[in-house]
């Protein structure tokens, strides 16, 4: 089918389609990586944090104090989440733990701790608790399978209360999403 | 290229035009203007406008019930309707010097190809534009452009450059708005047809508008590109023409979807849609005049001056 040969300068005209595709495409690629990395502060009740431009913020109400979600078109929104809860007097971080793990597993489907360890953020003590469920859309006409959630929670204790900052994803965008939520977690300030 | 060797077809040429050389039958067609192709994409514009009003009358009316499969089948079936309606319309209008239909139908499936296995995949999941470009307004136009846009349309200059680009069938300047509308609507039916096997299905007043508005504004940009091909096969162009001619399909790509996005945002209805797709069908069916119409009155203006050099 190919007949007619191209000359030197249609060759070196083509290199330039590529070159220029390539470097817009790089172009796009650290463009992304900026807008994703830009934050935004917030400061409610004492605690300050800085969370992702561009997703949905809630307004606070009752315990939790922000929760953010990821645009997405379609699928589980990747979510940030700061809570603030009052401890009784004999409760310690240990309970604290018990008693979020018993409320998951009494509202969230298939609920299941993978793992949980005492850890140190950013010099303060906390307990790390990482888990999975299965979020399944309300809208029972909508065509999308359930999706299997990973949860990360970190439970810091602040005086009289505890503070806990969870990570949601689901199992394809957890690890992807991992390193942007620890910058979160290392921006809270109480 | 050996010097006087008729570009298109490599025989001893005996014209110089534009910096090129051409035999004398590939000379005659490099100057004849082919009124058909424009016609074809006005047409295909005024068909489609017409088709979306007709399936959404018959929605707002008949109001047919699906079952999911239905919903599903007749989704993908109107993704299909734009490139059938321009593929009719062009054979129509190109019946005496017709284009191959082989070599048309393989640019579109190329097109098709293309964007389901590098186009979607690359600008979806590999840089996860859902997840960032809507930002805020910068974002959203200077990642439509560098992403969105370059992507797209250097995939649809690859459908026409390594397949048809340097066959003989590609004889007339506006063979490469031709070739490029083709690959551009198979770009816009595997992006429909995502949509609706993505979804489901699609409510079917509201999905036809976007098939359309999809539809329209790929083959309009995919024009702009085809234009530069056209040029530079059949004139000698400096290295920066097709980069230039990929870079203004981008722009145009990536501010339109900008504008789009803010001329269709007036509330989100209970059906889940905008609540004003009728102007994003405007909006697109003045840019693809624009753009297809653009591109004819300049081949239209490049043939006539090859006329009078004659």
């Amino acid at each position: 089918m190919n007949t007619s040969k191209l000359s030197l300068g249609d060759r070196y005209a083509e290199i330039a389609v590529i070159i220029v595709t390539l470097v817009a495409l790089l172009a796009g690629w650290l463009y992304m990586g900026s807008v994703e990395s830009r934050t935004l502060p917030f400061d409610t009740n004492g605690i300050k944090a800085s969370v992702p431009v561009g997703w949905i913020q809630s307004e606070p109400g009752g315990d939790v104090l922000v929760q953010v979600r990821q645009r997405a078109s379609a699928g589980f929104q990747t979510e940030y989440m700061v809570i603030q809860q009052p401890l009784t007097a004999e409760s310690g971080l240990n309970e604290v733990v018990s008693l979020l793990t018993i409320r998951y597993g009494q509202e969230l489907t298939a609920f299941r701790v993978l793992s949980q360890q005492a850890v140190t953020v950013g010099g303060r003590d906390a307990y790390e608790v990482s888990y999975a469920y299965v979020e399944a859309d309300p809208n029972i006409s909508h065509l999308d399978l359930p999706v299997v959630v990973r949860g990360l929670d970190y439970i810091f204790l602040n005086g009289e209360k505890a503070v806990i900052a969870t990570y949601r994803a689901s199992e394809a965008e957890y690890q992807g999403g991992l390193a942007a939520f620890l910058r979160f977690l290392h921006s809270l300030q109480f | 290229m050996p010097e006087n060797t008729c570009c298109v077809c490599g025989e001893p040429g005996v014209h110089s035009l534009g910096g090129r050389w051409f035999c004398e039958r590939h000379h005659q067609t490099a100057t004849r203007e082919r009124r058909g192709a424009w016609r074809s994409n006005l047409g295909l514009i005024l068909a489609l406008v017409v088709f979306v009003g007709l399936v959404y009358a018959v929605d707002s009316f008949v109001q047919p019930a699906f079952t999911p499969s239905t919903l599903l089948l007749t989704g993908v079936l109107l993704a299909i309707v734009p490139a059938l309606i321009w593929l009719g319309v062009f054979y129509q209008q190109d019946r005496l010097e017709p284009e191959p239909k082989g070599f048309v139908l393989g640019v579109f499936l190329l097109g098709a190809l293309l964007a389901a296995a590098v186009g979607i995949p690359l600008v979806e999941n590999v840089f996860r534009v859902s997840d960032w470009l809507y930002a805020d307004t910068l974002t959203t136009i200077l990642g439509g452009i560098l992403v969105v846009g370059f992507a797209q349309e250097f995939l649809k200059y690859a459908a026409v450059r390594y397949s048809m680009y340097n066959s003989a069938e590609f004889d007339e300047s506006t063979d490469g708005v031709v070739y490029a509308t083709a690959a551009g609507l198979g770009y816009a039916t595997v992006l429909n047809v995502m949509f609706v096997v993505q979804n489901g299905g699609v409510d079917l007043g509201l999905g036809v508008i976007r098939m359309a508005v999809v539809a329209l504004a790929q083959a309009g940009f995919a024009g702009i590109t085809g234009y530069f091909l056209g040029r530079a096969k059949f004139e000698h162009e400096s290295i920066w023409w097709m980069p230039l001619g990929i870079t203004l399909a981008a722009v145009a790509n990536g501010l339109f979807n900008w504008v789009r996005g803010e001329v269709t945002r007036g509330g989100v209805s209970l059906s889940g849609g905008a609540a004003n797709p009728w102007s994003g069908l405007i909006l697109a069916a003045v840019v693809a005049f624009i753009c297809l119409g653009a591109v004819s009155w300049l081949i239209h203006r490049n043939v006539k001056s090859a006329l009078a050099a004659k």
